[in-house]
């Protein structure tokens, strides 16, 4: 069932639903004029300190990027 | 001059009557070893010192509990207006907590700071009796948990269940963003067919519910769906677009997980408030009462020292007269 059906690009290229709807809601958010875009674009801060643990170890914690628009992919629609 | 002299023959004499005629004074307000062998009452010196340790312990609760008021005002606005968004989800997906799956993820919401009563204390409870309710012969149960209060509390006894803690999570305000890209890296790292996400629902200022939401994944709601009850209505529904439902499920899954989540961080940030603002308002209060019940100890032996100082000089002088 699923092997004919079109996956949709950013599937395919290794994004959840999640980071797919983020990319766009920041580039809503770029789009918005002066005052109300500084404050859009505190809500966009991310911080977290995040660490995996394998056998009841905790690994070196990672840090993810302070601010989605470090990661952004463009991407053209055809 | 006299008065002195007069004083000092009284210390004189004071090994020699009973050296601890007060010792129903010696109440448990102060310790034994302020108290050199031998005085006959509490200095109040001592008891002064706890006094005002006492007050300035009330006045920094008290400060503390204003802090905590105004920022439960401000971020109950917002857990209210975000509880709109896993609502239609509910309604779609429905909530099922029994359902019966072989790989289940608890997600564990706490607070990183203390002094918070004892909401992080039931989370925890609450998820190491879902772990035991889980676990079975062919079924796996892991931790994730988000906030320091919760990991200090599962690493005790649950540590090779832990996969995955999160903390420092409340440096900058709550948005959704934030939660969204834990929420992505969730998904990315750890295995699931159901997560159930443990947090503490804020339905007043004095009462905090813990509760529990599960995310099923996209596998696991098409079975279910073949079971019927809500989930069977789905194909019901119309496709659009030119997906598949086992995408749409995919996609309505990883989105539900994140705004379940974002709902659960913020319910439990302003119960962790509340919780805070009762806490620190019973302290307020018993401080208030050990203050009390100090300064009657304070009165007590300050107006017994003045006795014996009387005492002592008026037996001085009328053992000159006479």
């Amino acid at each position: 069932m699923a092997s004919n059906a079109a996956v949709p690009f950013w599937r395919a290229a290794g994004m959840t639903y999640i980071t797919y709807s983020n990319i766009c809601a920041n580039l809503v958010r770029n789009c918005l004029k002066e005052p109300y875009k500084t404050e859009a674009l505190t809500r966009e801060k991310v911080h977290f300190s995040i660490a995996t643990w394998k056998e009841g170890k905790p690994e070196k914690p990672g840090n993810c990027p302070l601010s989605r628009t470090s990661d952004r992919v463009d991407f053209t629609v055809s | 001059m006299a008065m002195a002299a007069l004083r000092r023959e009284g210390r004189r004499f004071a090994p020699l009557l009973s050296p601890r005629p007060i010792a129903a004074v010696r109440s448990s307000l102060v310790s034994e070893e302020d108290i050199p062998f031998g005085a006959r009452s509490i200095s109040t010196q001592v008891v002064r010192n706890r006094m005002k340790s006492v007050k300035n312990i009330q006045k920094i609760t008290k400060a503390m509990k204003m802090v905590a008021a105004s920022k439960l005002r401000a971020i109950q606005i917002r857990a209210e207006n975000s509880r709109g968004l896993w609502q239609p989800f509910t309604a779609l997906l429905g909530d099922t907590p029994s359902v019966d799956v072989k790989k289940n993820v608890i997600v564990t919401v706490s607070s990183d700071k203390g002094l918070c009563g004892g909401i992080n204390s039931t989370s925890v409870k609450i998820s190491k009796a879902l772990y035991k309710l889980n676990s079975g012969p062919d079924k796996e149960t892991k931790y994730v948990v988000l906030g320091e209060k919760a990991k200090a509390q599962l690493v005790r006894d649950s540590k090779k269940n832990i996969e995955l803690t999160i903390s420092e999570l409340q440096k900058n305000p709550l948005n959704y963003t934030q939660v969204s890209v834990l929420a992505d890296d969730i998904l990315k790292n750890v295995e699931f067919d159901a997560l159930r996400i443990i947090f503490n629902k804020f339905h007043s200022v004095v009462s905090f519910l813990p509760t529990m939401s599960t995310v099923l994944s996209p596998e696991i709601v098409e079975r279910e769906a073949e079971a019927g009850g809500k989930l069977g209505e789905l194909d019901s529904y119309e496709i659009e677009g030119g997906e598949t439902k086992a995408e749409i499920l995919q996609n309505l899954a990883e989105f539900q997980f994140s705004c379940v989540l974002f709902n659960a961080v913020l319910e439990n940030a302003c119960s962790e408030q509340g919780a805070r603002m009762s806490a620190m308002d019973s302290s307020s209060r018993n401080a208030g009462d050990m203050l009390d019940r100090l300064t009657l100890t304070y009165n007590r032996t300050r107006q017994a020292s003045i006795t014996t100082e009387l005492i002592e000089i008026i037996s001085g002088a009328s053992a000159l007269e006479g």
